[in-house]
Order: structure tokens, then sequence, then C-alpha cells
């Protein structure tokens, strides 16, 4: 069940990965949208969120989601999401995250698809 | 005006038609309001050789101006001069820092506000330029229209595609809470899926009996449980199961502007989460009560085995004597018991018995009744002093409306005495120079009554080609369809006319007859025999 919202960045290359834990809702989003900006330009253009410990996302998490997907299009940057749980997985396929974003097993098999 | 400052005119507008073409392809394809106004403020800078553009937006009338673009700080001054007015609004000055100042109101009540400088060679706007900077306004405003409806196409997609996943996961929680047997798993499961689903901040669940709290569970775990159920904005449903009320509350339904209503979609969707809720627990009820079942049904098994061994498998073999014996309980553990066993002193006890009642707690007194009966027999009491016993023993041991009817004989072989009582049970028949002998002297049926009541025996002898059937009433009431019981006269008769040269070809037909006025109809009491001749 997830606990408060947390995450944990880390630069890899020209690429920041987003490690989140908990809730991604209207909190969650905010806060992984915040750091997006904090390190968006400076030479990184590519985003890799690793969802390995947030197991649930609400529509308003998803919508903070499509906001970084747009930034990064419009820099044709590219976001990869890693470690989905089957039931989000579904969810971004829905709601066609993955169109304009790509998904990978794990963070390594991620940094090969940049 | 002249013919050739006509055709420079046309000229002009031909190529100012050019670029509001090149320029809506641009602006269309603004991902955000502020691109849209960047790239409107680089169009009207690359047509009228104005590099101080500076734009502005206010989402309502009563909002304040915010810029989009701004180059020269001096045109706050000129804010006021923007005014919000139901139409488009162009002012042009030649003696001021700026040469326009205009706004465009828009269809969703916000507006534009653009106030722009001289342009770079210092030279006025033309009529020219006044009409065409008209015409490019008019292009921001059908830019503006053209994103509001690309945002409004995405907020549709959006919202349905969000209500398939909300379908989708309804269906997939409920396939994978009916897969759950672990109570708190399924809890914790339905919750954040209700959260998720309806934007709930909190999703909580109450398990009360009565007033009082048996469990709460929060999700996201470890939130504030007071918080969460306190919202002004929350919603509530429960299922009631076995007694306890089971109360599911979302809380702080979450937008991009903050916290809002929930609606009707998210009370149907919490209803439909509850339903599937109280359907698991109602299954996990329902297997967890055949879990017991089976564990019950081995225990009664292993009961029944246990009471099998007393039936004898095998009867000992007395010099002189033919016998026989069957018992078939009408369930797995019987109530009828019988056993022949050779004492000490070269004499045999036989005895029959059936208790009132059947299932575990008959087999419990059988076995009581066993277990007193070897330990008496072989002391040297008297058989009345062993009734007394054992009446005591199983009233002790019995419920008031449980004892247990029997008849104890001792055989002395060689001679062919045979001391009875009948503790409370059907005449056992003796037959004697043919005709039947009733054998029902002895006392009350054991354990029926706690008081010293004397037993009394009885002796018979027992002559070559004589015969006793021990049974018990499971054979004369056994019924068939129409209701009619197989009968002592029956049972009688039978004994009495059929001369059978084996016991054990007596018993089988006995029970074949018994079976054969039966027919189909269910066997509902347990049928006990031993027959025994004296060759």
């Amino acid at each position: 069940m997830s606990v408060e919202f947390n995450l944990i960045t880390e630069t890899k290359e020209n690429c920041v990965v987003i490690n989140t834990t908990g809730y991604i809702n209207n909190i969650g989003g905010q806060k992984i949208v915040d750091e997006f900006n904090n390190r968006f330009g400076n030479g990184i253009n590519n985003v890799i969120l690793n969802l390995a410990h947030s197991n649930v996302v609400n529509s308003i998490g998803i919508s903070f989601l499509i906001e970084i997907i747009e930034k990064l299009n419009q820099t044709n940057g590219k976001l990869i999401f890693t470690n989905l749980d089957p039931s989000i997985d579904k969810t971004f396929t829905i709601m066609g995250l993955f169109q304009f974003a790509k998904k990978a097993e794990n963070i390594d098999e991620a940094l090969k698809l940049l | 005006m002249n013919v050739v400052e006509y055709n420079q005119i046309i000229d002009k507008l031909a190529l100012q038609v050019k670029s509001f073409q090149e320029g809506f392809s641009i602006l269309s394809k603004a991902a955000s309001l502020k691109n849209l106004g960047e790239n409107f403020c680089h169009i009207l800078r690359a047509n009228f050789l104005i590099s101080d553009v500076n734009l502005f937006y206010k989402i309502s009338e009563e909002t304040e101006w915010e810029s989009i673009r701004l180059v020269n700080k001096n045109c706050y001054e000129c804010l006021p001069l923007l005014t919000a007015s139901s139409g488009a609004t162009f002012k042009f000055y030649t003696d001021k820092k700026f040469s326009i100042i205009a706004t465009l109101p828009q269809v969703d009540k916000s507006y534009w506000g653009l106030i722009i400088g001289n342009k770079i060679d210092n030279t006025e706007l033309s009529e020219l330029d006044k009409i065409s900077f008209q015409m490019f306004f008019q292009l921001l405003d059908n830019a503006y229209q053209s994103f509001l409806n690309q945002n409004k196409e995405k907020q549709l997609n959006f919202s349905l595609n969000h209500r398939v996943v909300q379908l989708n996961s309804l269906i997939d929680t409920g396939i994978e809470i009916s897969k759950l047997h672990k109570s708190s798993t399924l809890f914790e499961l339905s919750l954040e899926r209700a959260a998720s689903l309806t934007n709930a901040s909190y999703s909580v669940l109450k398990i009360l009996s009565g007033s009082q709290i048996i469990s709460e569970i929060i999700f996201p775990q470890n939130s504030d449980f007071e918080k969460a159920l306190n919202s002004t904005k929350r919603i509530e449903t429960f299922v009631e199961f076995n007694g306890l009320k089971y109360l599911f509350t979302l809380s702080e339904k979450e937008s991009r502007n903050g916290i809002v209503d929930f609606d009707q979609t998210d009370e149907i969707l919490l209803a439909a989460f509850a339903r599937q809720v109280l359907a698991a627990i109602e299954n996990e009820h329902l297997h967890n009560e055949a879990i017991e079942n089976e564990r019950l049904h081995q225990e009664i098994e292993t009961a029944a085995s246990i009471q099998k061994r007393i039936i004898p498998q095998t009867l000992p073999n007395i010099k002189g004597y033919d016998l026989a014996g069957i018992n078939i309980p009408s369930l797995e553990i019987g109530g009828d018991y019988y056993d022949v066993t050779k004492l000490k002193d070269g004499k045999y006890l036989l005895i029959i018995a059936d208790v009132a009642g059947k299932g575990v707690a008959s087999g419990l007194l059988v076995n009581t009744l066993n277990a007193s009966l070897n330990a008496y027999v072989e002391n040297e009491f008297t058989l009345t002093e062993v009734a007394g016993f054992l009446n005591k023993i199983i009233y002790n041991a019995s419920t008031p409306e449980k004892y247990i009817t029997c008849f104890i004989a001792i055989l002395e072989p060689d001679s062919g005495v045979i001391e009875y009582l009948n503790a409370g049970h059907n005449p056992i028949f003796y037959s004697s120079k043919r005709k039947i002998i009733k054998l029902d002297k002895g006392g009350l049926a054991l354990g029926m009554l706690d008081f010293e009541l004397p037993y009394e025996s009885s002796f018979i002898n027992i002559e070559p080609g004589e015969k006793i059937l021990f049974y018990t009433d499971g054979i004369t009431e056994a019924m068939n369809e129409n209701g009619e019981e197989f009968s002592d006269e029956n049972l009688e008769s039978f004994f009495l006319n059929e001369n059978y040269n084996c016991a054990e070809s007596f018993i089988k037909n006995i029970i074949e007859n018994v079976k054969k006025h039966t027919g189909d109809t269910p066997q509902s009491d347990d049928i006990t025999a031993l027959y025994i001749c004296r060759r």
C-alpha cells in the first residue's frame, strides 16, 4: 500500500532519473513536475521516471506527467517509464501516454533506449 | 490614389495574406498559451519592423494582467490604457513612446493586451499598417480559439480515456479481489483503486461492530485519519455482513485547481467497489466454512473409523454354536453396537446396544459403554451390579435426552445356560421348541435415571437347534416409501419360520428382506443384529 509520496533524483549521462515512492496524485505529480523543471535544460533533455515504488496513480497525477511529455516533445527530449506496476502500465496504455513516451523494464534498459 | 499607389497596396496586401497563412500555421501549433503569445509577437516583429512588442494576458476582467512577452518595462505605465471591453479596441499614437495599445476580448472571457513601441525606422504607422495590424490581431483571435478547441479536444480525450480506465479498473479489481483470500489485502487493494479512480486524496475503511470500531484502514498508508474523515469534501457508503458494518469513505477529490466536490460517478464507483468487497468477504466466509466443514468431515471420518473398531470384524468361535452379526450405520457414526467377548472363566459375553439418537454424541456414548463394560465384566461383579454401574456412568456421561438400551447376555457354552439382562431394549427373540420367547426382563435403559433402580437378570438354557436373535429397532422400524415399518410381526415370522443352516446366511437374508421392504427409501436408523444358534 502506498506511503507518503517521496522522490529521489539522480543524474546519469544526459538524463535525469526520478525515483518515486507513493501515490502519484496532485501532490506527487506536482513534486515530479517541480523536480523536472529544476533539472530540465542545462544539457539534460531526457527523463527516466522510475515507478518501482509507486503502484497507484490518479488522473491528476497523469496530467502532470503529460505536462512533462509535452515539454520534452518541444525539445525532442524523451521520457521513459520504468518498473511499471501492471495496473499502471494498463492505465498509461489506455490514456495514450506511450504514444509520446516509452517504457522499459528497468533503468539500465531505459538508458539503452536513449 | 493613383494607379501606381493602388498597385503597391494590392502587392502589399497579397504579401500580407501569405504572412497571415504562414502565421496561422505557426500559431495553431502552439503547445501552450505562452508559446502562442510569444509566436504572435515574433510574427508582428517580422511584419512591422518593430522590436518593442509587449504582450499581456488576463484570465478574466477581474484578474490582473500577466506579461506573456515583456521587452520594455516602461509599458507597465500604459497598462491602465488596456481597457477590458466587450469588443476589440485599437488606439494608435504618434506622440507617445508606444504606437499601438490594443485589447482583444476572447470567447472564454479572457483578454489579450498589446503594447507596441515605435517602428525601428521611426516612421509613423501607415494606414495599411494599421489595417494589417487589425487583421493580425484577428489572426491571434482565431489562433486562440483554435488553441482552446485543441485543449478542449485534449481534455475530452483525456476524460474519455479516464472513463475507460475506470471501467477497466473496476473489472480488473473485481477479478483481482475475488482471487484474494486475505481480507486485509483485498481491503487495501479496493481502497487504492477507489481513491485513484475517483482522484480522491484519501480512502478509508472502518469495520464496525455496532458502535465499536473493529478495524480502520487508510490509503495512503500512514495518512491522518482525522483529516480524511473530517473533511467537508467526502462521500461514504457501507455494506454489512455477518453483524459487521464496512464503512467506506472517499475524502478530498483532487483537481488541478484544488479540492472539489465528488460527483455522481464517484458515488457509483465507490458503491461498486463496496459491493465487490462484500462479494469477496462472502466468498471468503464461504471458503472458510467449506474448509471448516471439510475439517469436521475428516474428524467425523476419523471418529467413524475408531468406532468401527469397536464393532467386531470377526466373532469368536464358540464350540457347539454358530453365530453372526451385522452393523449398518445410517450415518458415518452410528449409535448401535454389538459385541461377543470371551471371558476369563471361559464364558462369553454377548451384547447389543442402541443409543438414543445418532451421530458423534451417540458414538461417544457407545465408546463409553464399550470401555466401561470391558472394565467391569472381567471383575467378579454380577450382571445386575454391572448394569447398575453402567447406568451411573452413562447417566453422568450423557445429556438428559441421551440414554442407551441394551441387552447383555453371559453364555456358559458347555451347558447352554445364559444369564441375560434387558436394559430397556426391545425384546430379544429366543426360539424354543418352535415358539418365540421374548427376553425382556432387566430394567430401565442405561443413563435414563440416576436412581439406584435395581436391575434384574434372568436365565434361559439354550438347547441344540435353538436360536436367539439380538436386534435393534432399526430393523423393525425400517420404513418403505409408504411409511410402513418392517414391523415386529414380520421379524418374528421370519425368525420363526426361516431355517438356515448357518448364522451367516440368516443374517444375510434378514438384511435382504429389510432392504426389499424399504426399496429406495433412505435408511433412517442404524441396523444391527446378532444371531446365535446352538448346533
